[in-house]
């Protein structure tokens, strides 16, 4: 066994610098350099502190509540205290590094709460999570700061949110909440602030943005109204009820208009007036810029009500001023009695007046001092129907009594004044009601009703119905009257008759016409040697018809017509008149009478006393055949007679010179009678028309039909008598006695050539004058202008006939 | 051979160091100590570890030095839907006490706060009483240390806490919890705690025995 152990060298521990110490050492080392630069850069980038003062907590919490700039969080509240003296609650915020340097004097803070606007709901995230603190600063580095004050409520303009950045300023009590919008048709195109009184406090003031994208909308003459509220309308079309939206009903809002183009460019700052409403915005447009008013008092002698503080005071039509202050006034040393007069105080913008020059209240007087010296008052004047408001008026009145703008120490000039015009409208209305009222619409549909009632009585009257059958009965009989025998042998003897004249003529030319013909042609002749003598004494007869014609024209045919006229005016006052309306019974009354009368004829033997006085007309007709034994003296009175007509005829020849000149008189009387008033004629005519159509509707018009009936049977019987009482025989006999008379004639014949002669002569004489005729050119030209002219009087008869053919109802109702 | 008794009284004990003997840390066999390789194993043989106590000391300090913001920074961040809560390990246990949770919250204490602060304790005692000696008998001192060692593995259960909950509640926007960055320092604070009681070798204790009982040899 070997115990003996191996030498174990035991080397000594070597002794180095760093003995003890191992590598492991850096480990720690390592970790602790890390550490230290951890934290160093930790606190490197830790930002600054920011302090901000807020009215109230709010619900800020050390530690957790955050500050966001547009919505990242930036940083974070590290302690939350009170100032001193518990004023106000500060809260101390670590900023981050990178947003530290933005954050300068010009950073706003405000805590973001939960809000219900009628915009809507803002901070809804903030309900369960917390508030958050929000900053706004721009994107410059300024001088930084520590301590800020904290805003009450979110500015109008964020950093970075561009716009043109305008204010408002406004008299009116409109409803401007925070945040209301500027609507452009009905388009939120921007923002505006808080109100906010003005330190004199008379008007408040109102921030306000138009974004950028709508900057180019808004110039210098852009008027903004207040859209805010509901405006209620009662007009022709019935109620309406306008807002613009919900929210400007609820929050109120601004909306605008460029009325008129030419505005330059607003800068930002630039500050434009609300007005009440649309309208207003207008007219503030065209409204200089305005000064001091002219304040002017007027006293109207009537006190009518209706006038009120605010009533407009118009001149041309143009609002130039208002009334400011109305009061009673009674003065019994001015006005010389004590009644109450109306003392209005008005003020009159001079701008308004449109005055050349620099506008102020001086040469506003002075101009209305000139122009009440020319006729210029003041007057009240309805300024509705409806409301019966009141309006003051300056008006030119042309003949005035001279007045003067009187301006008294320490009162307001005194405006002259001229009569009301004040129309009652409900008044007129009542009357124009009344009248409507009063017409008689009833009575005249119950004249209408009866006239139709008789025109459909007499229509079916039985009578009238009857009445077409009697006719044809009468047209039987005559019928059976020309188919009888006798009428038959009517043609046999005028037969007979012709036959004698046939031989009568024949002895006629056996005499020797001709010779005697040739003989009475030189008579004529001479004859005519002698007219043409005779007639230079002519021309003085045509003178003297002239003279006549003349006077023809003169005569007043327009007076005859309106005469006529009047005449017709009369006839129809006359058919209008109950004796007219009786005449119908008085005619009824007659027929009935030859009603009568024929039946007594035929009850009387009338018929046989007709036949008697037949026979003692045959026997005159014997008569006269012997007396015509008597005609060859006859005849030679007839030559006698001829002789006179050729010299009469004579001095028609000489009298035919004159007798174009007469045509044109003639003509001329004929144009007057073209223009005569044919239509008030006819005008008259249609009354006429009418008045026999009422005629027609009263009783006994309806009853005559029914004696025309009764009449026309009389006729029937009586024909029917004299057909049975032979009164045929009667005709043959006499036309047999006429043969007779013939016969006689053909004895005078003989005598005829002598007669022929003496018509030869006349003929010459004819023949002549017929020449002279056709000498007369004129004449003829002249007749043929005559004959035109009647022709159109007959044109214009015949166009007036087709048209009263086409509308008959034209006669009736006078088109 | 050696007789060794386990009275806790000191002994006279010859240690292999003495004898000029080292034994293998791996394979026990013992070679004198000049051999700086096991022949055996082939594993390095060192007869006393000179840098036992400084390789203690440098990690113990990293794991202190991680302790610290493991405390400071959240371990836990709670996020329901609109909160975000972050709670440190003993801020986590002081909120489940005002909550009636007393008992967790004292497990919480103990394993995340009594057992890292005892092992630092345990373990710098251990390397001082090598170099200063101590009162405490060097039977406790090898205990003391067995327990530090043992008990670093479960350190590590605050960790596995974190871990399994953060996996558990990812209820998207709803809840969700994830692990703060103190849960990363705790951890590398276990782990170099026991790296560092890993690093301290045992023997030293014994080592002192020998220097203070030098008569002990002769009895």
């Amino acid at each position: 066994m070997n115990d003996e152990l191996p030498d174990v060298s035991v080397s000594p521990v070597r002794k180095v610098f760093f003995s003890g110490a191992s590598f492991i050492w850096i480990l720690p080392i390592l970790a602790l350099v890390v550490a230290l630069g951890v934290a160093w850069q930790t606190y490197n980038s830790r930002g600054p502190l920011v302090i901000v003062e807020f009215e109230n907590g709010a619900g800020i919490k050390a530690g957790e509540t955050e500050l966001r700039y547009r919505d990242i969080t930036v940083g974070k509240v590290e302690n939350v205290g009170f100032t001193e003296g518990l004023g106000k609650v500060v809260a101390s915020i670590r900023v981050d590094k990178d947003v530290a340097p933005y954050i300068d004097s010009s950073s706003v803070f405000w805590i973001v709460q939960p809000e219900v606007t009628a915009q809507g709901i803002t901070g809804l995230s903030t309900v369960l999570s917390g508030v958050h603190i929000e900053g706004s600063w721009d994107d410059q580095i300024g001088t930084s700061t520590e301590r800020f004050v904290g805003a009450a409520e979110p500015p109008l303009i964020r950093s970075g949110q561009a716009g043109l950045e305008i204010a408002f300023r406004t008299v009116a009590n409109g409803q401007l909440t925070d945040n209301a919008p500027i609507l452009f048709k009905g388009i939120e195109v921007g923002r505006v602030g808080r109100a906010k009184i003005a330190p004199r406090g008379n008007y408040a003031i109102v921030e306000a943005l138009i974004f950028e994208e709508h900057r180019s909308l808004v110039n210098e003459n852009t008027r903004f109204w207040d859209a805010s509220g509901f405006s209620v309308n009662i007009g022709p079309s019935g109620a309406e009820i306008d807002f613009s939206s919900l929210a400007t009903l609820v929050g109120g809002g601004v909306t605008f208009d460029t009325f008129v183009s030419g505005g330059g460019r607003v800068q930002d700052g630039s500050i434009f007036e609300i007005y009440p409403d649309k309208e207003s915005a207008r007219n503030s447009l065209f409204n200089a810029s305005e000064v001091d008013p002219l304040k002017l008092s007027v006293v109207f002698e009537d006190n009518i009500s209706g006038l009120a503080v605010g009533a407009p005071v118009e001149m041309s039509g143009l609002k130039i001023g208002e009334v400011e202050a109305l009061s009673g006034v009674v003065d019994y040393d001015v006005y010389g009695d004590s009644r109450v007069r109306l003392s209005v105080n008005i003020s009159v913008q001079p701008a308004r007046l449109g005055l050349p020059g620099e506008v102020t209240a001086q040469t506003a007087l002075a101009f209305l001092k000139e122009r009440v010296a020319t006729g210029l008052r003041a007057r009240l004047a309805s300024a509705s129907l409806l409301t019966g408001g009141l309006k003051i008026e300056f008006v030119d009145v042309p003949d005035a009594t001279d007045a003067q703008l009187v301006s008294e120490n320490g009162m307001s000039p005194q405006m002259p004044t001229t009569e009301s015009e004040v129309s009652d409208a409900a008044a007129t209305v009542e009357g124009v009601f009344n009248r409507i009222n009063s017409l008689p619409i009833e009575e005249l549909l119950n004249s209408a009703i009866t006239f139709l009632d008789s025109a459909e009585a007499l229509v079916s009257d039985q009578a009238l119905r009857e009445t077409p059958q009697d006719v044809r009965n009468l047209l039987a009989e005559i019928q059976g009257l020309v188919a009888s025998e006798d009428v038959r042998n009517i043609p046999v003897a005028l037969n007979a008759t012709l036959k004698r004249i046939e031989t009568l003529v024949a002895e006629l030319e056996e005499q020797q016409l001709s010779a005697k013909l040739v003989a009475a042609i030189d008579t004529v002749a001479d004859t005519a040697d002698s007219v043409s003598t005779s007639i230079e004494g002519v021309p003085d007869l045509i003178n003297d018809i002239r003279a006549v014609a003349q006077k023809a024209e003169a005569l007043k045919v327009e007076e005859l017509i309106t005469e006529v006229t009047a005449l017709v005016d009369t006839a129809e006052a006359v058919i209008g008149s109950e004796e007219a309306a009786a005449l119908p019974v008085a005619l009824k009354d007659a027929v009935d009478q030859v009603n009568a009368t024929l039946k007594e004829l035929r009850d009387g033997g009338a018929v046989r006393d007709l036949n008697q006085t037949l026979a003692s007309a045959r026997q005159a007709a014997a008569n006269v055949a012997t007396a015509t034994k008597d005609l060859p003296e006859i005849s030679a009175k007839i030559s006698k007679v001829l002789d006179d007509a050729a010299k009469a005829t004579d001095a028609v020849n000489s009298s035919v010179a004159g007798v174009p000149q007469l045509i044109a008189r003639f003509e001329a009387v004929a144009n007057k009678a073209e223009s005569l008033e044919v239509e008030e004629l006819l005008s008259e005519l249609t009354a006429l028309t009418r008045t026999a159509d009422e005629l027609i509707g009263t009783e006994d018009a309806k009853a005559l039909p029914g004696s025309l009936k009764r009449a026309l049977d009389e006729v029937n019987y009586t024909l029917q008598e004299l057909r049975e009482g032979g009164a045929i025989n009667n005709v043959n006999q006499t036309l047999a006695s006429a043969r007779n008379a013939a016969d006689n004639i053909a004895v005078t014949a003989r005598d005829l050539p002598q007669i022929m002669e003496r018509l030869t002569g006349l003929f010459a004489q004819a023949s002549r004058t017929i020449q002279g005729y056709d000498k007369g050119d004129q004449l003829s030209r002249t007749a043929q202008d005559t004959l035109r002219d009647i022709q159109k009087a007959a044109d214009a008869l015949t166009s007036l006939a087709r048209a009263i053919e086409r509308n008959p109802n034209s006669l009736l109702l006078g088109r | 051979m050696v007789c060794m008794e386990l009275t806790g009284k000191p002994q006279n004990v010859v240690s292999a160091k003495d004898l000029n003997l080292v034994a293998c840390t791996r394979c026990a066999k013992v070679w004198p100590v000049s051999a700086s390789t096991c022949g055996r194993c082939g594993h390095k043989l060192v007869s006393r570890d000179s840098q036992s106590l400084s390789r203690v000391w440098a990690l113990w300090v990293i794991g202190f030095m991680c302790y610290i913001p493991a405390n400071i920074f959240p371990m836990l961040k709670t996020r329901t839907l609109f909160q975000e809560e972050n709670s440190t390990i003993i801020g986590g246990a002081v909120e489940l006490a005002h909550y009636g949770n007393f008992g967790i919250a004292a497990i919480i204490i103990f394993a995340s706060v009594f057992i890292p602060l005892g092992k630092f304790w345990a373990v710098a005692y251990l390397a001082i009483s090598i170099k200063a000696g101590s009162r405490i008998s060097m039977n406790r001192r090898q205990m003391m240390y067995e327990v530090v060692e043992y008990i670093g593995r479960w350190s590590m259960i605050d960790i596995f806490v974190v871990a399994i909950m953060s996996a558990l509640v990812q209820l998207k926007t709803l809840a969700s919890i994830n692990p703060g960055p103190a849960s990363i320092f705790f951890a590398l604070s276990v782990i170099f705690t026991m790296l560092s009681a890993q690093a301290f070798d045992s023997r030293l204790i014994w080592d002192a025995q020998v220097k203070d009982g030098g008569p002990g040899r002769d009895e």
